[in-house]
């Protein structure tokens, strides 16, 4: 199973680091995570937006600037949710760093499921089929009890060294 | 030398036209001076591809600003180790640099194979011929890297000219790792070229035997190896240079270097069904195919613009070939198939669920659930745009709630397969090895807890590290007692004599070793902390243990770029650790700036340094730190990845039978006192 996976990388990614920016809140920032950085050149989230190209490779002015309007939010009572749907309004739905977990975005988050149950589903299958095919048995018998032929005896050692040796 | 080149690289395009043409013909003559001359025609392809990308090299040493591509990626003070990395830097020369990494794996296989396989090789040599004229197609006709630089005149034509310097490398490029990272992510893209070619070969000519398996098993290490490194260094560039704290993002064209690899790893799981079982023929032939389709879908992802990317330095228009040439592949895939499908009937049988088998197909099914998710995820947005007109995104916290779950049962899996024996495993031997994985496991994890982890995924993740690190140690432990009992040699030569009698297994187990100790690695993200403060100089700035001064500033001019400096006097406890120099480079030629990172590594986290630029409004210099425990595990992790794989892939030191003269019975001795020879049989090796 080797090398398991480098796919799990950003994994375990911190649902809740501290950060402790100097101009922005550790609100600010787990509500600039639910969003997109809207600067046209990646996917990441606003905050943690520091994409090639951009005004230099570090932070994104996008990125600060979302950032900021996130705090004048705040800064007017706001809840986190009246502040993401102000934020959605402006940039629309395109801002949100993941699927809605309603309408066609949810087909996103259940498409690994299904993934996973079809190919469980799958693999059980085959296992079953396989388990019933009928081993074949070739053997020769003669007055001494069963007799093997050398052919078979001889892919019988040749497959006991293949399975045996690993 | 600009016309010298674009002429090896029609001459080339010519050669791979005839290996091709010619190599078909040759399989339906069976003419053997036809199959001689379309092998040739397949080396000179590379001889002619090397030309060309010297000849490019050679432009960028010289500085010939009469090249739009030299003119587009270089400059005069640009130092000449950067030229080399300016080759691939743009669309053009990156995919001439492709082609020569292919030719140097095509001229390899065909010098290697020439006196063997004489059934199978012309096909492999048309297989390989046609991928090199696809991409020879783009770099003549469509993205010719050689292409004069020209100013539109008056009456609607081109002039040529010269410039006296050109634009600069882009300066995130500029960075050592840039040197090697993509040419190992290529040479890993471009070897799976090698499998693809045999295992297509192997159906199409219905190739007797099992060897095929074996040539594309072994081929197709290597482009994994290779793979693995380019993802490696991608993502330590990407940790140094980019300043975001992070090494992986979930960025389009990171995923499409992952799906190549997550195939590719399910590929060398299942093909030992094959080779031990005579199971998954069919399985195996497809992932075969799919990884290197995938291989082509991650270049048409990076290079169409379909999907937005942080790597936009190398997008371009010509997606629509690489939609073509999929469609294809895909098709001479399936013909293939459905013309030869009986050639891969298999000998599927399981005997119990519980066996080696049963947890080789899991693995499959996990690895590729986690590619399909990948893809899917990447090309979501695309497709919401097809369906509903506006673009859902589908950023790093989707792909991390999705992948996490798989990448934790993989890591259980990694712990669990060796453990089962091939066909059926006992109640009694299952005790017997998962006693004391299990239990380590369950220890590492309540030490995880009593030390205050309490995210519930990393806790896992340390467990089931434990857990499989123990399934190794076990199993070299067990192996190697064997050998010692025999050998009376000591542990560690007994490892090694044990490891090299069976590179493939315990070369896997090493490789196994490195995957958990980047799963530590990565566990180690859940631990993260930063802080960002705008720093007069002489206060300073407080994280975990760590006291940061910012003692002064300062400026240096080099010849590429102007550095500014922060000089950072790092204290832990109070004492003084050791001075940290980060920096923003400014580049004058294409008016860019960019970070370099200062690390302060060790095993247990990093301090990790960014200068994030000065403060327009109050003249401040802001600094960006963060502590990243456990990160170097992922490098090194990395490290001990590549060597279980080059161990994989040594030869076993076979044991064989010498004759060696040994010592008479004394009695025999002293009756006929003379000696005799006596021939007994000892293992030796050679």
């Amino acid at each position: 199973m080797a090398a398991g996976v480098l796919f799990a990388c950003a994994a375990l990614m911190p649902p809740g680091a501290k950060r402790l920016l100097a101009d922005q809140s550790d609100r600010t920032h787990q509500i600039g995570s639910k969003l997109k950085c809207m600067c046209s050149g990646c996917d990441q989230a606003a905050g943690k937006c520091y994409h090639v190209g951009g005004a230099y490779s570090g932070p994104c002015d996008t990125a600060k600037t979302m950032l900021k309007e996130i705090d004048t939010h705040i800064a007017r009572g706001m809840t986190d949710e009246q502040v993401l749907k102000a934020m959605i309004q402006e940039y629309g739905p395109l801002a949100y760093v993941e699927p809605p977990k309603s309408g066609f975005g949810l087909l996103a988050w259940l498409m690994p499921i299904l993934y996973l149950l079809g190919g469980t589903a799958l693999v059980i299958v085959v296992m079953k089929r396989w388990r019933k095919r009928p081993v074949a048995v070739v053997a020769t018998s003669s007055a001494n009890g069963v007799r093997v032929s050398p052919e078979l005896l001889a892919r019988a050692r040749e497959q006991a060294q293949r399975e045996t040796e690993e | 030398m600009d016309v010298f080149g674009s002429f090896a690289l029609i001459l080339a395009f010519v050669c791979a036209l005839y290996a091709f043409v010619g190599g078909i013909a040759a399989i339906i003559t069976r003419h053997p001076l036809l199959i001689k001359s379309a092998r040739q025609a397949g080396i000179a392809v590379c001889g002619l591809i090397f030309t060309a990308t010297l000849s490019l090299v050679y432009l960028f040493f010289t500085d010939n600003y009469s090249v739009a591509y030299v003119v587009s990626h270089s400059n005069r003070d640009l130092s000449t180790f950067f030229k080399i990395a300016a080759l691939w830097s743009g669309q053009e020369g990156s995919l001439l640099f492709w082609s020569f990494l292919l030719a140097v794996y095509v001229v390899s296989v065909l010098l290697t194979y020439r006196n063997k396989n004489g059934e199978l090789m012309p096909y492999v040599g048309v297989i390989l011929a046609g991928v090199q004229l696809f991409f020879l197609t783009i770099s003549n006709f469509v993205a010719s890297p050689f292409k004069a630089l020209g100013v539109a005149n008056a009456a609607g034509s081109f002039d040529l000219v010269a410039r006296a310097d050109g634009n600069g490398l882009n300066p995130v490029l500029q960075y050592p790792e840039m040197v090697i990272h993509p040419p190992n992510l290529y040479s890993g893209y471009t070897g799976f070229t090698i499998p693809f070619a045999f295992a297509l070969a192997a159906l199409l000519a219905r190739y007797p035997g099992e060897k095929w398996i074996h040539l594309t098993r072994k081929w197709t290490m290597i482009a994994w190896c290779f793979q693995t490194v380019g993802i490696l260094l991608g993502a330590h560039w990407a940790y140094a240079v980019l300043g975001w704290g992070g090494y992986w993002g979930w960025d389009p064209v990171e995923n499409a270097s992952l799906l190549p690899w997550l195939t590719g790893t399910a590929f060398l799981h299942s093909v030992m069904m094959q080779e031990k079982r005579g199971m998954m023929k069919v399985w195996n032939v497809w992932l075969v195919f799919l990884t290197f389709m995938l291989c082509i879908l991650g270049t048409l992802l990076t290079r169409s613009g379909v999907v937005s990317s942080v790597h936009s330095f190398a997008q371009s228009s010509i997606g629509n070939w690489f939609v073509g040439f999929l469609l294809i592949i895909l098709g001479v895939c399936l013909a293939a198939y459905f013309k030869n499908k009986d050639y891969l009937k298999s000998e599927n049988q399981l005997d119990s669920l519980v066996s080696r088998e049963s947890s080789f197909l899991f693995n499959n099914l996990v690895l590729l659930v986690a590619c399909v998710a990948v893809l899917s995820g990447t090309l979501f947005p695309v497709f919401s745009e097809w369906f509903t007109g506006s673009r859902i995104s589908v950023g790093a916290p989707f792909f991390n709630k999705v992948n996490i779950p798989l990448g934790l049962l993989l890591m259980f899996l990694t712990g669990v397969g060796p453990l089962l024996a091939w066909r059926k495993t006992s109640t009694e031997s299952m005790k017997r090895n998962f006693r004391g994985p299990v239990m380590a496991g369950l220890l590492g994890g309540m030490i995880g807890f009593s030390l205050g982890v309490r995210e519930m995924f990393a806790l896992i993740c340390f467990s089931l590290c434990v857990f499989v690190a123990t399934t190794i140690v076990q199993e070299f432990y067990r192996g190697a007692r064997v050998v010692k009992a025999r050998s009376s040699a000591s542990w560690i030569a007994s490892c090694v004599d044990l490891t090299l009698r069976n590179t493939r297994r315990y070369g896997g187990y090493i490789v196994h070793l490195g995957m958990v100790m980047i799963f530590i690695g990565l566990a180690g993200q859940a631990f993260n902390k930063e802080v960002e403060k705008e720093l007069p100089i002489g206060s300073t700035i407080n994280i975990g243990k760590y006291e940061l001064l910012l003692q002064s500033m300062d400026r240096k001019q080099e010849k590429n770029y102007v550095a500014d400096r922060m000089i950072v006097e790092v204290m832990k406890d109070k004492k003084p650790v050791m001075m940290l120099y980060p920096e923003r480079r400014n580049f004058p030629t294409n008016q860019e700036s960019g970070t370099m990172v200062a690390i302060y590594s060790t095993l247990r986290e990093d301090l990790y340094v960014v200068y994030a630029g000065m403060n327009p409004q109050n003249n401040l210099p802001t600094i960006h730190v963060f502590i990243n425990p456990l990160v170097k595990w992922v490098w090194w992790g990395g490290m001990v990845v590549v060597m279980g794989t080059i161990v994989a892939l040594v030869p076993n030191r076979a044991a064989v039978l010498v004759l060696a003269r040994t010592e008479a019975p004394s009695a025999t001795r002293e009756l006929s006192g003379i000696r005799p020879a006596q021939l007994t049989l000892r293992e030796g090796h050679d």
